[in-house]
């Protein structure tokens, strides 16, 4: 998967356009099919940017407990 | 009489001592009477001898001149006049060639009282106020942890005590450059002078304490000094103000950049607290990490609640319901295809049955035929055909092809 170039609130906002629409329905089956996968992905690379968030935070922690 | 008017003093024609003392003796006596201000420093009295001799310096500055006077001249301006008394005295100038001195000649001392030094001292704040030497926005800030602090008290005094103990207990690595000077009588304020003046130009040096335990009116007169409190006004180096008590306000706690109300004060104005400072260190660094992980669980509890959403967390919902409605749509196609099948099969019948009624085979059975000319024509009469025409007989089982061989008339 490429570095997600899409900043967190980005890939959120989008991600939650996606849901709108895909709630709103009326779209294609090849559209909804497309929207959910995108939706996925979108989720996917919120989740990177919390968890690499968090890993800085215990990263520092721990780098100052040594410390 | 005047004097004898002399050559110029040549080296090959110098003057005598006698004319040079002379000379000089009458251009001392061109200043003519003065009224003078200083403080005693020394009175020697002899038992018997009707002069008296005193010593009188200059409140602000290190100079001294000797007085000489008459006893009753004291005793009538200013009885029982003591060591460190503040003077105003009517004298002249005098050189005594003899031993080659200078002294003044007072026939009129006066003791300045503490009123009248005290109205000195309001006469000179509206002053120094008025030069804008009070003026707020001119006092710099020291520095929250200053590195070096020089401090100006009497030699292993309380104030000095005190501002060093409680510094080193709030924050045990400061650093001092202690100057001690008279912190009262007629030398302090020179010396204080020259100690701002020295540690005002040590670089190392970040703020300056001039610190001084309570004492009498007298006592922190010299706090109220104006060559003292310029001294301070022009110095690069903040200067924090920590002399008497709470309740003592010389006219230094005004030029000052700080004032504090005791030496101890100044030592907590001027060092923050280890502990303290480490506590809030730590408590700012858990309130840190307290935002950031409240705001990484706050996005990851929304990112979950928008994964749970049935579009995304059960896709399969979108493909079922098409599949659901794609079946009902065919049973939907089925059922109208029965219907119209049905529907066409009972036509069918129908017209079947229709055609059956109208069809000549019922009559064809009964052994009639149908007779057709080549062309199709279905023959009724017998002018429809000539002689020698092809014909077509259809019988119930079949056909015949047959020729007109008579057409009547």
């Amino acid at each position: 998967m490429s570095e997600p170039q899409l900043s967190y609130e980005q890939a959120r906002a989008e991600l939650a356009s996606v849901v709108e629409r895909l709630e709103a329905g009326g779209g294609t089956l090849e559209d909804s099919l497309a929207l959910w996968e995108r939706g996925e992905q979108l989720a996917d690379i919120c989740q990177r940017w919390l968890d690499g968030a968090r890993a800085r935070l215990e990263a520092a922690r721990a780098a100052r407990e040594e410390s | 009489m005047t004097q004898p008017e002399t050559p110029k003093s040549t080296p090959e024609e110098p003057w005598p001592v006698r004319v040079v003392s002379q000379k000089i003796g009458s251009w001392v006596s061109k200043l003519g009477w003065v009224w003078v201000d200083g403080q005693v420093a020394q009175i020697s009295r002899r038992p018997g001898a009707s002069t008296v001799f005193l010593t009188l310096r200059d409140p602000s500055a290190d100079l001294s001149l000797t007085v000489t006077t008459n006893r009753d001249v004291l005793d009538i301006g200013a009885p029982e006049l003591n060591e460190g008394a503040r003077v105003v005295l009517h004298a002249k100038p005098e050189f005594y060639a003899a031993r080659g001195t200078l002294s003044l000649r007072a026939d009129e001392i006066r003791q300045v009282g503490l009123g009248e030094l005290l109205a000195r001292l309001e006469k000179l704040k509206k002053l120094l106020a008025a030069e804008g030497l009070f003026a707020r926005e001119r006092k710099r800030r020291p520095p929250f942890l200053p590195s070096r602090i020089g401090l100006i008290t009497g030699r292993s005094s309380a104030a000095e005590r005190d501002v060093l103990t409680n510094a080193r207990r709030r924050w045990p690595a400061v650093e001092f450059r202690v100057v001690n000077v008279a912190v009262q009588g007629p030398t302090a304020v020179p010396q204080m002078i020259d100690a701002l003046k020295v540690l005002d130009g040590d670089e190392t040096i970040d703020v300056i304490i001039i610190a001084r335990g309570g004492g009498s009116v007298e006592d922190l007169l010299p706090f109220s000094d104006e060559a003292l409190c310029r001294a301070v006004f022009d110095c690069r180096t903040p200067v924090v103000s920590a002399i008497g008590h709470e309740t003592d306000i010389p006219l230094l706690d005004y030029v000052a950049d700080v004032r504090a109300s005791t030496p101890t004060d100044a030592a907590k104005r001027i060092v923050p607290d280890l502990a303290e400072e480490t506590r809030l260190i730590g408590l700012a660094r858990q309130r840190l990490g307290r935002a950031v992980t409240g705001l990484l669980d706050r996005e990851q509890h929304r990112l979950d609640a928008v994964r749970s959403r049935p579009v995304l967390a059960r896709p399969h919902v979108m493909i079922e319901q098409r599949a659901t409605e794609v079946g009902a749509l065919r049973d939907r196609a089925a059922r109208s295809l029965d219907h119209k099948l049905a529907a066409a099969a009972g036509d069918l019948r129908h017209t079947l049955a229709r055609l059956r009624a109208l069809s000549p085979a019922a009559t064809l059975e009964r052994g009639y035929a149908i007779v057709q000319r080549a062309d199709g024509q279905v023959v009724r009469a017998p002018s429809d055909v000539a002689k020698g025409d092809e014909l077509r007989v259809r019988l119930a089982e079949g056909d015949l092809s047959a020729a007109v061989t008579d057409s009547p008339g």
